[in-house]
């Protein structure tokens, strides 16, 4: 893709940047984190200790911005699956965190546990549309004390992609890090390969920056440890309910965000996320399904290039509570519109409901959707030899490709060869069991999951984080 | 004419104009109980049926409720007893270990709204303090919201509890996971899938 569809004009983006330095100016925001608002009064930034309020003079962001940089690179435990922001897009990762997930064996929604984590890790890391594993679900079995090791340590012990997600708090991120440093052998060596990936939502819409996930933000950016956060406002809640005022919000909260992280290592490698939706106010319910999700992320993305830095994240979420023509359409199309943007990042697979529930038919399907938009991106792959030229010529007018050595040399990579949709007639349809996607989907992930999984820690290793770690969870994936 | 006006007037959602008509109808000496449940709580009623019928979205409701409460300021200070607060006391919260409670203030307020007293515990209730409340408040029915499915048993437990306690305060429940199947299930009294439907289901069972 050498161009991406746009909603702006240059001068329309630039406005768009200049009224973000004036909320950040005029308004300025609510920084909850002590320590934050020391780093932006040492940047030159006006704060009031009594109110938390810090408002951002447009040279020191402008000063920031300088030290943007355009890559942002998710390492994984193995070097075959490090992933680099934008030139590996587009680049797709599970959607995290849900409680909940659907029994892929009775299909009742319940309790997520760490076994199921170790699941999904060993689904995604055999999808091949998957790069990142973003912890899908809560762990409810975890022991006390270890809520975060019981998420992380199933998640690598079964993944050998990227891993990513979050901690609550400090003492579960150093517990985390902790678990990277024993995997990797040492303390150097994990510093030299970071395997976990970190992301925080520090900024709560409107204008304002929480505690704990700032802190986590401030001590990793210190340590040069990866990290990236993510923005949500939601228009008609806490942004207003236009799309220009909910992309000037949620542009502001970004560049905050990033000027807090400039200020403390310039260069720190950063993605433009922000998760734009306007809230459905005929009930006040949070939908990122619906289609001005897409529309935003587009915006968003226009912002991000005009900034010179990685962008996407949560994109394609859905609000359908099963894995149906809703899930598939809110998916499918806010993705497209994403991807046409020049989206790099897509936080989308396995969950229902908003966030709530994982299920693994959708995390097939959704695996799916990622092969179809790397196909999209993949394009047209336009170069002489692909014009065919001598070959039109020779089969001529009323000829066939079909036994033709050409076809048989491309028709393996020209098309993506769908696993998943059922493609014959009706008549066969029926014979083959008159399946729709969901149970076919659910079929693939099980088979899947019943194989013995290749990239499980050697024993060794295992054995010397569980005396580590007493009382850990087994987190060993069993179906 | 005018008491037309005041509903006319919550329904456009201008609490100036509510405030400065009742003030003229309290000077011009009309009843007090005819203001409020002609003009105030009749409106928030239609606001309610607008709403039921997807007429009116949330932020609507709200600024609506804004104007009918401005105007139930000014009318307060002149109530006596029985010109209100007929329509009964109701107790209510999200249930023990659960903070959501957008859909919870949405019911209190249209509650209010429609001329309950509310004693609004907020979140994170325990079934003790949901007890004690409507006990000491006299009240007729406690009204319980979870948004979480772990936190949905804890409806279970009040009603169980009123129960061994022979205590016959009505109950409600509600929130996103509630269905009337689990209200039946744990014998509550009453659910409602919305706020409009929550006040209808609270004069049903409080006149019943």
């Amino acid at each position: 893709m050498h161009q991406f569809a746009s909603y702006f004009s240059q001068k329309e983006i630039e406005r768009v940047h200049e009224a973000s330095l004036e909320v950040l100016e005029n308004t300025g925001m609510y920084v909850r984190n002590e320590r934050a608002r020391e780093i932006f009064a040492k940047g030159g930034c006006q704060v009031d200790n009594q109110t938390t309020l810090v408002k951002f003079p447009r040279k020191v962001i402008e000063e920031c911005r300088k030290s943007f940089v355009p890559k942002y690179k998710f390492t994984a435990q193995d070097p075959d699956f490090d992933i680099t922001l934008p030139d590996d897009r587009p680049i797709i990762v599970t959607g995290s965190s849900a409680p909940n997930i659907i029994d892929p064996k009775t299909g009742e929604e319940r309790r997520a546990t760490s076994t199921d984590i170790a699941n999904i890790a060993h689904l995604i890391n055999e999808l091949p549309g998957f790069d990142v594993f973003s912890i899908s679900t809560l762990a409810d079995d975890a022991p006390e004390g270890q809520f975060s090791l019981s998420r992380f340590y199933p998640s690598l012990k079964n993944c050998k992609k990227p891993v990513r997600s979050n901690t609550p708090n400090i003492r579960d991120l150093e517990m985390v890090l902790e678990l990277g440093e024993l995997i990797a052998g040492s303390k150097e060596a994990y510093m030299e390969r970071p395997f976990i990936n970190h992301h925080y939502c520090p900024v709560v819409s409107p204008l304002t920056f929480d505690v704990e996930s700032t802190e986590a933000i401030i001590y990793l950016t210190e340590k040069g440890l990866p990290v990236y956060g993510t923005i949500v406002p939601n228009a008609g809640m806490t942004s207003p309910m236009t799309m220009m005022g909910t992309l000037v919000v949620g542009n502001a909260e970004f560049l905050a965000l990033s000027t807090l992280i400039q200020l403390i290592r310039p260069g720190a490698p950063m993605i433009y996320a922000v998760l734009s939706t306007v809230a459905d106010m005929r009930t006040g319910a949070y939908v990122p399904g619906a289609i001005e999700t897409g529309i935003l992320q587009m915006a968003h993305t226009e912002m991000a290039r005009f900034y010179n830095i990685p962008s996407g994240g949560y994109i394609g979420l859905t609000n359908s509570h099963c894995n149906d023509a809703q899930s598939g359409y809110e998916t499918g199309m806010n993705t497209m519109l994403a991807l046409m943007g020049g989206a790099d990042l897509f936080n989308m697979g396995g969950l229902l409901g908003s966030l709530m529930a994982f299920d693994f038919g959708k995390a097939y399907t959704d695996n799916e959707i990622a092969m179809m938009l790397k196909r999209a991106c993949r394009g047209m792959e336009f170069s002489e030899e692909n014009l065919c030229l001598d070959l039109i010529h020779e089969i001529g007018p009323g000829g066939s490709y079909m036994d033709k050595l050409h076809t048989v040399k491309h028709m393996r990579k020209t098309m993506y060869l769908s696993k998943l949709a059922y493609r014959l007639l009706r008549d066969q349809w029926i014979r083959d069991g008159a399946t729709d996607t969901q149970t076919r989907a659910l079929e693939k992930a099980i088979e899947i999951l019943k194989q013995e999984n290749p990239a499980r820690f050697p024993e060794e290793l295992d054995a010397k984080i569980r005396s580590h770690f007493p009382g850990l969870v087994p987190g060993d994936a069993i179906f | 004419m005018s008491i037309k006006d005041i509903y006319a007037a919550v329904l456009e959602f201008d609490s100036d104009q509510v405030v400065k008509l009742v003030k003229d109808e309290i000077s011009r000496g009309t009843e007090i109980s005819v203001i409020l449940n002609d003009g105030l709580i009749g409106a928030m009623d239609e606001v309610g049926r607008l709403f039921s019928a997807g007429d009116l979205f949330v932020p609507e409701m709200l600024l609506a409720a804004q104007a009918m409460k401005a105007g139930l300021e000014e009318l307060k200070p002149h109530m006596k007893q029985g010109d209100s607060r007929t329509k009964g006391t109701v107790v209510i919260g999200t249930v023990k270990g659960d903070l959501h409670d957008i859909g919870k203030n949405l019911v209190a307020m249209m509650m209010e709204g429609a001329g309950f007293e509310v004693i609004d515990l907020g979140v994170d209730v325990e079934t003790e303090r949901f007890i004690q409340t409507a006990q000491e408040h006299n009240a007729d029915m406690i009204c319980m919201s979870a948004l979480l499915t772990t936190t949905m048993p804890e409806m279970g437990v009040t009603v169980e509890t009123l129960k061994e306690k022979g205590l016959n305060f009505k109950t409600m429940v509600g929130g996103a996971p509630v269905t009337k199947e689990f209200a039946d299930q744990i014998g509550a009294d009453g659910y409602s899938p919305d706020a409009p439907s929550a006040v209808e289901m609270a004069r049903l069972l409080i006149s019943a």
